[in-house]
């Protein structure tokens, strides 16, 4: 096993047992582990979105290799930027499969202005580039939502009524009493979410109704979380249980023992200074 | 009586750290004494299988990867299971990320699975196209002109030069897809922009909590059955004939859940009999 596997295995275990050092209280380690997951987040995203988007799919169409001409004006400019950073725009030009579009200078142009909101003079250039963002993804997710969420669902909650085949109880798929619980729980809950009248009498006691079915929905939502939960903390026992082992040199038992020495003492002083200030 | 009623309110008092403790002990205890609990697949864990079960030999089928390491536990065992069942059944796997670190997750799964167990060729058996920023709007690029949005894979080659991109412009070129999601941009996303645009038969596996969104699309057959977590990845790998990391796990899952209803249970009991003595005094 090299030294770099032994050294990730180490830092995992550490800053798996930092974050669960949060559960006995607020405290150093899990402040470290904190921070170092915002910036490293932070820092992996920025990179990759450069390097699998901009560079390639965006610096790649305004200078392509395959349109590379060393007189051009526009490919001195590119030159130009070669000079400063080698790696970004590579010399003939960025080679990823792509033709010419200086249409591309208009996204990269909205880029710009939204990085300019870091500016308080020049801030209101990020509207544009926020503008257009909103606006493509609102068109873009009302297309997606009328297609599959409301048509759809509308098709899905059509059930049958009459079918000779059917049988009248089922666990799972069609029958007439599922069929029936899909007709009422849909009314019933569309019932709850409607404002326009008062829910009194009969509209009262259907939306009342729509509130059971929503209720065994959240119900049903709570237990999958809590699944979800246990599936998270088994996933990084096993990777500390695997890292206990004498090839990472016992990482998890020595990472675990340090800890609690130090978050041990750490209360020990505190309890002496409480005691201090209340005599 | 009274002293079990008061026994069971002191357990309602109980520092929440103890509970903390006791949920620690019931997880890892079968991970080391392992009971070995039957597991039973579900219908919608049926389903799915039959769908990639019932495709022809050589299909294309997209695998996309939206999940990272805060979500591995969950859904790699799914991956794992389905690019198992896919290569065993010779389908040619395209695989996309629309979560950046989705990318980290495909190139494990590629080493353990696809040259690891099976030794397969890059480009001839499988692909692996990468992530790309955009979310929705990356499946409609790849319903639209994928080639245009991958001009190169996750390794820098170009597509045009990869053999088994041949013939491969669009999703309506695809056979099947599925997806590994933990959240945005995922399975939601792919149906609403991919699959249902397109008609492209489309499983998802998904984290346990998104179950109760993506279910409807289920329900409706928008999505050919559904890997519901931990014990969704458990019932595959007992469909596929191959226990992996989702069977080890599914006794401290078991345990643990009965654990927390008793703590449910308990909390209930002690609120109703505190109420009483209120209503009492």
């Amino acid at each position: 096993m090299t030294f770099g596997t032994i050294l990730g295995a180490w830092i995992a275990v550490f800053l798996t047992l930092a974050i669960f050092s949060y559960l006995y209280k607020d405290n150093p380690f899990y402040k470290v582990a904190e921070h170092v997951f915002v910036g490293v987040s932070a820092g992996y995203w920025a990179s990759m979105f450069f390097w699998t988007q901009i560079q390639p799919n965006l610096f790649g169409r305004l200078w392509p290799a395959s349109e590379y001409s060393a007189d051009s004006f526009w490919y001195k400019i590119y030159d130009g930027l070669h000079v400063i950073t080698s790696s970004v725009f590579p010399a003939g030009g960025i080679d990823k499969g792509h033709d010419m579009h200086l249409i591309y200078l208009l996204p990269f142009a909205l880029g710009i202005m939204m990085l300019l909101s870091v500016s308080s003079k020049l801030s209101w250039f990020a509207r544009w580039g926020i503008a257009y963002t909103v606006g493509m993804a609102a068109g873009l997710r009302a297309y997606g939502f009328l297609n599959s969420n409301v048509i759809g669902q509308i098709k899905g909650s059509a059930v049958q009524f009459v079918d000779g085949d059917m049988p009248f109880f089922a666990l799972i798929g069609n029958s007439y009493f599922n069929n029936i619980v899909i007709l009422v729980g849909t009314i019933a809950g569309l019932a709850y979410f409607y404002f326009s009248k008062e829910h009194k009498g009969t509209f009262g006691k259907l939306s009342k109704v729509g509130i059971y079915f929503l209720m065994i929905s959240f119900g049903a939502s709570f237990g999958f979380a809590v699944m979800g939960r246990i599936s998270l903390l088994i996933g990084r026992f096993v990777d500390l249980i695997d890292y206990s082992k004498a090839q990472y040199n016992h990482a998890t038992i020595w990472v675990l023992l340090i800890m609690i020495i130090v978050l041990g003492y750490g209360a020990f002083k505190d309890k002496g200074k409480g005691a201090k200030v209340s005599g | 009586m009274k002293i079990i009623t008061d026994f069971i309110l002191n357990v309602g008092k109980m520092d929440r750290r103890w509970i903390f403790l006791i949920i620690a002990l019931v997880v890892l205890l079968p991970l080391f004494f392992p009971i070995g609990l039957p597991i039973r697949p579900t219908d919608s864990t049926q389903t799915a299988y039959d769908a990639m079960d019932e495709l022809a030999p050589g299909s294309k089928v997209l695998v996309s990867f939206e999940y990272g390491p805060s979500t591995k536990p969950e859904i790699h065992p799914m991956t794992y299971a389905v690019l198992r069942h896919l290569f065993k059944k010779e389908q040619k796997v395209y695989i996309t990320c629309l979560w950046p670190d989705g990318q980290f997750m495909a190139e494990e799964a590629i080493d353990d699975i696809a040259i690891g167990e099976f030794n397969l060729n890059y480009g001839e058996d499988y692909v692996l196209l990468g992530f790309r920023p955009g979310n929705e709007a990356v499946v409609k690029g790849i319903v639209s002109n994928m080639r245009k949005l991958y001009s190169t894979d996750a390794r820098g080659t170009l597509t045009d030069a990869i053999p088994m991109m041949n013939g491969v412009n669009k999703l309506a070129d695809f056979d099947f897809i599925f997806t590994a999601s933990a959240g945005y941009p995922g399975t939601v996303e792919w149906v609403q922009y991919g699959a249902d645009p397109t008609g492209v038969p489309m499983s998802t596996g998904v984290t346990s909590i998104q179950v109760n969104e993506v279910m409807p699309y289920v329900q409706s057959g928008q999505v050919k059955g559904i890997l519901a977590g931990m014990p969704g990845a458990a019932e595959y790998e007992a469909l596929i004939g191959v226990p992996g990391i989702g069977t080890s796990g599914m006794d401290a899952q078991s345990i643990a859940h009965l654990v927390i209803v008793l703590f449910i249970v308990f909390g209930n009991v002690a609120y109703f009999i505190e109420r009483q003595r209120q209503k009492k005094y």
